[in-house]
């Protein structure tokens, strides 16, 4: 096979669970929500896309029908679960996740079962090498991933992620100072959702299919260990946690082409995705890259020229 | 007492079979500084929780400016003017201390998803009004030198002061301070109190729970003394300080 479609399959991969970690950052790393069901709503994105791709709607419909019903998915997720405390949250959500995924498995009538559905290419240029695909696919993924980091970056860095973060330190003092945690959190819980509803489209258009198989409670702690790694509350660090774990489950899966093993790589990936979180917690539990601070111009100004706007005033 | 900030009414709070608060009534009129003193115990926290909406009475009503709050949430009570310190820190300790005192800022425009994103130009312009003013109640407290660091880094008692310049910060008209003087020495505690004086002038009513009697009774207009749950005496802190009840509550039967 052409080496270098490799690369361009991994660049593809990093777009899409890069936005993945994004939203999950969104949720967890600011807003501290400890979301376990995140498969669930990258699955609604894809089978969104997939069943209208079906009935003949154009890609970017697709793709933000994928984005809204999945946030709606995500605020119906939020009410029940916002009464409950972190933990129980993540329990709720991960099988609320296991639910959605038994059901397109057994609804043979709603999405084909355990054969799953085929997808057409987005864009399908007539003649076109797989290379020039490639490169198509890698336009659209980034341009979503261009926006999705734009609305991240615009609320971490805003008077609303300040809100998120307080909410997330301590919710009773954010609440008794006027923020209502429960519509922050069921915000958080919608954007996020769209992210990955969105993300889930992209990868259901990218494999031209969509079977049950794909969203395996792992492909949720894949996106934690990208988040913890990269370090939560830094968008760039769920970037960077994106590109680094798709790197190494992608070089595997590569690896896996080019030599024979006795063992199969992708059955100790779990082991090494395992150990890497306990040594990431142990060792650097604020992950790579530390929490990004709250950047507006007033607080610029406030930091850097304080002398200079007091003496303004006096 | 038609016209009380605060008016509550045999509220009572018990946690299983212990009346935190029992049957409390009192009213809490416009300006100045109003005391709660009691032995640790006497439910003079669980009373503030309760007030703050963090508790619901299981008895009793509570109003503010004439209006029910009984069964608000704690963000809607704070709409309505009603702010809190807290007796333990409660801060945002990853946060630096000029976003945790703007996470009180009242009305801010930024604070809505939407404006977040798409009129970032109108409370960008705001904001750098909230930051005047909180700059100005950081000089008070004097913590204006640390407004970059995360409150995580601040001192115990840096972060009682911090504690209380957010609830100054969020422009109440009624404060309640649990002991925003413990743990603070002596010189600053009394100069808290004497701008805490000033910001009464200003509007707003504060009411005080402390154990520095000295300090509190030079401020504080009005005082009552819980005990077990209940108010045991009332009254100016010249009549408490002469009230022989009010020796037994603090230093104990004979």
């Amino acid at each position: 096979m052409d080496p270098l479609l490799y690369v361009f399959d991994l660049i593809v991969f990093i777009g899409i669970f890069g936005i993945v970690s994004l939203s999950l950052n969104l949720e967890f790393g600011f807003a501290g929500l400890a979301n376990f069901g995140k498969v669930a709503f990258f699955l609604i994105g894809a089978y969104t896309y997939a069943l209208l791709s079906q009935i003949g709607l154009p890609f970017y419909l697709c793709l933000i029908a994928g984005g809204l019903i999945s946030a709606i998915f995500g605020l119906l997720v939020s009410l029940p679960a916002l009464r409950l405390r972190a933990d129980y949250l993540a329990i709720a959500v991960l099988a609320f996740g296991e639910i959605l995924r038994l059901i397109v498995k057994s609804e043979d009538w709603l999405a084909g079962g355990d054969w799953g559905i085929t997808v057409s290419s987005a864009i399908s240029l007539a003649g076109a090498s797989h290379r020039v695909d490639a490169l198509v696919n890698i336009a659209l993924v980034y341009f979503c991933l261009f926006i999705c980091f734009t609305v991240a970056q615009l609320l971490a860095n805003s008077p609303y992620g300040r809100a998120m973060r307080a909410i997330r330190e301590d919710e009773i003092a954010a609440e008794t100072l006027g923020k209502s945690r429960a519509k922050f959190k069921a915000q958080a819980l919608m954007l996020g959702s769209a992210m990955a509803g969105v993300a889930g489209g992209l990868y259901a258009q990218y494999l031209h299919c969509v079977l049950p198989g794909m969203f395996m409670p792992m492909i949720t702690f894949t996106v934690w260990i990208m988040v913890l790694l990269g370090g939560p509350a830094n968008n760039w660090g769920a970037l960077l946690g994106a590109a680094l774990v798709e790197i190494f489950d992608r070089g595997t899966n590569i690896v896996k082409d080019y030599f024979v093993l006795p063992i199969d790589p992708s059955n100790l990936q779990y082991i090494l995705f395992g150990a890497l979180i306990i040594f990431v917690l142990l060792y650097r539990p604020h992950g790579l890259l530390k929490e990004s601070s709250i950047k507006t111009k007033a607080l610029r100004l406030a930091y850097n020229g304080r002398r200079s706007i007091k003496n303004k005033r006096s | 007492m038609e016209d009380a900030l605060l008016r509550i009414r045999e509220v009572s709070k018990h946690f299983g079979g212990v009346y935190a608060v029992n049957g409390v009534s009192l009213d809490i009129t416009h300006g100045g500084v109003c005391g709660l003193v009691g032995p640790n115990g006497s439910g003079k926290t669980t009373l503030f929780n309760t007030i703050l909406g963090l508790h619901r009475p299981d008895q009793g009503e509570i109003y503010f400016h004439g209006e029910c709050i009984n069964n608000l949430a704690p963000h809607q009570i704070y709409e309505l003017g009603l702010v809190n310190a807290f007796q333990l820190p409660r801060l945002f300790y990853d946060l630096s201390v000029l976003d945790n005192m703007l996470v009180a800022a009242r009305g801010h425009q930024g604070d809505r998803l939407f404006n977040s994103l798409f009129l970032r130009r109108r409370w960008q312009e705001q904001e750098k009004g909230l930051i005047e003013e909180a700059l100005d109640i950081l000089e008070l407290v004097e913590l204006d030198k640390w407004v970059s660091s995360p409150a995580g880094e601040l001192s115990g008692g840096q972060r009682k002061l911090l504690e209380v310049a957010r609830g100054l910060m969020a422009k109440p008209t009624l404060l309640l301070l649990d002991e925003p003087a413990a743990g603070i020495n002596p010189v600053l505690g009394k100069k808290i109190f004497q701008k805490l004086a000033d910001f009464s002038h200003n509007g707003i009513t504060f009411f005080v729970v402390e154990h520095r009697l000295e300090i509190l009774f030079e401020f504080a207009s009005w005082v009552y003394v819980m005990d077990k749950g209940r108010i045991a005496i009332a009254g100016q802190p010249q009549n408490i300080i002469g009230d022989p009840t009010f020796y037994t509550i603090y230093l104990g039967e004979e």
